[in-house]
């Protein structure tokens, strides 16, 4: 009898980390939101964008075709390459830019596979890993393009990781708390999202996100009229699909952290809501749509913006952002003890 | 020695005192086969972010057409020269006929003046867009890029409207031109200089105007009016700089002199005022289409000495079609020895042509330079100093056309 409540926890866990909001959904997020954002660029510039890939639906099926040519390419491992961590290390980042979602709850009834009541310090922290790999990526390819590549991911990455951090311990000051399910309580209870309660932090939190996920006018460590393709100069097949596919990853959790703490997450869905359908899937939806127009809005500045060269990416991250990102905390501060 | 940032560009002198030890810096390679090159190689020598050597390496698409040239009848080098440029078509074809008229001392007439004026300015147009696209994806706007191209599109089909041919019009021939301009071209190129108006202002918007461009461009790549003289650089880059000097004004050819406009001139020779001029160039150059549409005189399109050798089939060709055949003479031509130059503005600057005859079916020494071959110094003498993620700015902003410098 003992067994049955087991097997449903055991459905229930799997079905939350694999299907929803999980791997398949990630999948599905992510070769939509290429398509969206290829075709939102195409809207712009006069152009079709893809179209020849089940034309019927407007080629919407065109990442996937995408997908199977990297998964058929041949693999080129190159002469002068580290090997092992020129193999391992995609792999590596792209695992690791997933990871933080087991820490972010797209809904009230959320069985957190370690409960701890520091999903968000845990998430951050797990984000900060990913650009380790990168760096990995670009020194063992045996490419000075590659090389470049990663010094400038360095660089970027020792400039914006405290604006990130310190955004987050602004709202972590208002919502009094580490994890998500409160602080989203919290902005129900006030009827208040995030980015109303200090638009500040929302703003350093959106150009940290905008910063480390590469996009415009921040891709800087891909910059192809430069440096090729980046990191990713010396890789082929599958592995230059996964470290393309890295990036969105990034965005979406990014976006995901942003929905929850600025957006209000599953809001207007209440807390208290239960069921599969009323606790777990609506609010789940509530928070990836949210998500995915953050999302659309960011690829949409592929359209408008070139890039910013390094070293005034570097510097308006040492003299603008970080001193934006300490008075989103004075203003937390301050709110905090005024309210 | 420690470098001093100074408004974001270090000091060719202290660069130059670098102690170039080999450890300290990285050679990169860039080109021939790289998104940022274009058909050369570009060798760079880095001092952690700053370039402190670049050496271009051209030659990649040397196409041997003086060789070419010298080897074919004289109207068979019309195709082998517009190919060598082919966003600016009209204007290498007409250094060349313009060298060519001069030695067959013969003059076209007005109408075949204005025409050819009207094709120099639409191709004008079309060489400025394929410069700004070409710098916007160099800057990472992939929209700046997809927009010059398409705009490009309309001012193409007027060229096909007026000539039959997209790019490699091959239009200008001696003595004339082959075309006549046809029914309705009034029209439809008003409509074309209306709809790039409106079109200017989107450019302005999305690229002159954008903080992210204006970041990158702005006291990137300055060259002063003395250096940039004494270099020898030629064109809007030239013109950019400060310098007023444009071929069309100084020595007039085709129909300029009879027409109204100004050279554009910007102050500080960095590459924002690159950026800009050629957009403050279409404006002139819609101007000059406006006032060729209006004030284009009637006659003949070739001149009466070309007119006279046409055989009766060819004449009623030409009074039926407006179309311009090739009298059997012109395979057959034997120009008096002798040598002349000529000067033509193109898009990118100025072409030089030398032709040397010697009274031969061929000509006896075929020599051009083509301005982005007199804007190479740019690379070696501008970007030392920048960052690496300059040199792609200043590459763009320079118009810089690796076939056309390589010839």
């Amino acid at each position: 009898m003992a067994l049955l409540p087991l097997i449903i926890w055991l459905i229930e866990d799997l079905l939350y980390v694999i299907v929803f909001p999980g791997l398949v959904v990630i999948m599905i997020i992510v070769i939509f939101l290429i398509y969206l954002e290829r075709k939102i660029a195409a809207k712009v510039q006069m152009r079709f964008g893809p179209l020849w890939v089940s034309k019927k639906i407007g080629g919407a099926l065109q990442s996937i075709a995408d997908l199977m040519r990297f998964s058929f390419q041949e693999f080129i491992l190159p002469n002068g390459s580290d090997s092992l961590a020129f193999l391992m290390a995609p792999g590596l980042m792209f695992s690791f830019a997933l990871l933080p979602l087991i820490f972010i709850p797209v809904g009230p009834y959320y069985t957190s596979l370690f409960p701890s009541g520091l999903t968000i310090l845990f998430s951050i922290a797990l984000i900060t890993i990913t650009p380790i790999y990168a760096i990995i990526v670009g020194w063992s390819s045996d490419n000075k393009f590659s090389f470049i590549g990663s010094l400038r991911e360095a660089f970027l990455l020792i400039s914006y990781e405290i604006p990130l951090l310190l955004s987050v311990v602004a709202m972590i000051i208002i919502y009094k708390t580490l994890d998500y399910l409160p602080a989203v309580a919290f902005q129900e209870v006030h009827s208040l999202p995030g980015i109303i309660i200090n638009p500040i932090a929302a703003l350093v939190f959106i150009i940290v996100a905008i910063r480390s996920t590469g996009r415009f006018p921040f891709d800087i460590t891909e910059a192809d009229s430069e440096l090729v393709m980046g990191l990713f100069t010396e890789y082929s097949a599958l592995f230059f699909g996964i470290g393309m596919a890295t990036p969105y990853i990034e965005l979406y959790i990014m976006s995901l952290i942003f929905s929850l703490l600025f957006l209000g997450g599953w809001w207007p869905i209440s807390s208290h809501s239960a069921g599969l359908i009323g606790g777990l899937f609506l609010p789940g939806v509530a928070v990836i749509m949210k998500a995915f127009i953050v999302m659309a809005i960011l690829v949409f500045l592929r359209s408008v913006y070139p890039r910013y060269r390094l070293d005034q990416a570097v510097r308006s991250g040492w003299d603008k952002i970080i001193y934006l990102s300490i008075i989103a905390v004075l203003v937390s501060i301050v709110e905090a003890i005024v309210i | 020695m420690i470098l001093k940032l100074n408004e974001g560009v270090f000091n060719i002198e202290d660069v130059a005192n670098l102690e170039l030890s080999g450890d300290r810096q990285i050679e990169l390679q860039i080109g021939p086969s790289h998104p940022g090159s274009g058909h050369m190689r570009i060798k760079v020598t880095l001092d952690g972010d700053i370039i402190t050597r670049v050496d271009p390496d051209i030659g990649f698409v040397h196409r041997t057409s003086e060789w070419l040239s010298e080897r074919r009848e004289f109207i068979k080098a019309i195709p082998i020269v517009e190919r060598i440029m082919l966003p600016d078509t009209v204007h290498a074809n007409l250094s060349y006929i313009l060298a060519l008229e001069k030695i067959l001392d013969i003059e076209p007439p007005p109408r075949a003046q204005y025409l050819r004026s009207l094709a120099a300015e639409i191709n004008r147009i079309t060489s400025h867009l394929y410069g700004i696209g070409i710098f916007g994806i160099f800057l990472g706007s992939s929209t700046v890029y997809m927009w010059a191209f398409g705009d490009r599109e309309p001012f193409i089909d007027l060229m096909e409207a007026l000539t039959g041919a997209r790019i490699t019009n091959s239009y200008i021939v001696p003595g004339g031109v082959r075309w006549e301009m046809p029914k309705g071209f009034k029209e439809k190129a008003e409509s074309t200089l209306q709809y790039m108006e409106k079109r200017l202002n989107d450019y302005n918007d999305i690229w002159a105007k954008n903080p992210v461009v204006e970041a990158r461009t702005i006291n990137v790549g300055v060259i002063s009016s003395l250096d940039a003289i004494k270099l020898g650089i030629v064109g809007p880059n030239l013109r950019a700089s400060g310098v007023d000097f444009d071929t069309r004004k100084d020595s007039p050819y085709a129909a300029y002199s009879q027409l109204d406009f100004e050279i554009p001139k910007m102050e500080n020779g960095d590459s924002y005022d690159r950026l800009l001029i050629r957009i403050e160039e279409i404006k002139q150059s819609m101007r000059i289409i406006r006032q060729i549409l209006k004030d284009i005189p009637d006659g003949k399109i070739i001149a009466d000495g070309i007119y006279s050798q046409l055989n009766p089939v060819m004449k009623k060709v030409y009074e039926q079609n407006q179309r311009a055949m090739f009298p059997a003479f012109f395979l057959n031509m034997r120009p008096p020895s002798g040598e002349s130059t000529a000067r033509v503005e193109a898009g990118r600057g100025e072409i030089f042509f030398y032709l040397n005859t010697d009274g031969n079916k061929y000509p006896n020494r075929f020599r051009w330079v083509t301005p982005s071959f007199r804007n190479l110094p740019f690379f070696t003498k501008v970007a030392v100093g920048h960052r690496l993620a300059d040199l792609p700015t200043i590459y763009g902003s320079i118009d810089y056309f690796p076939p056309e410098a390589d010839r």
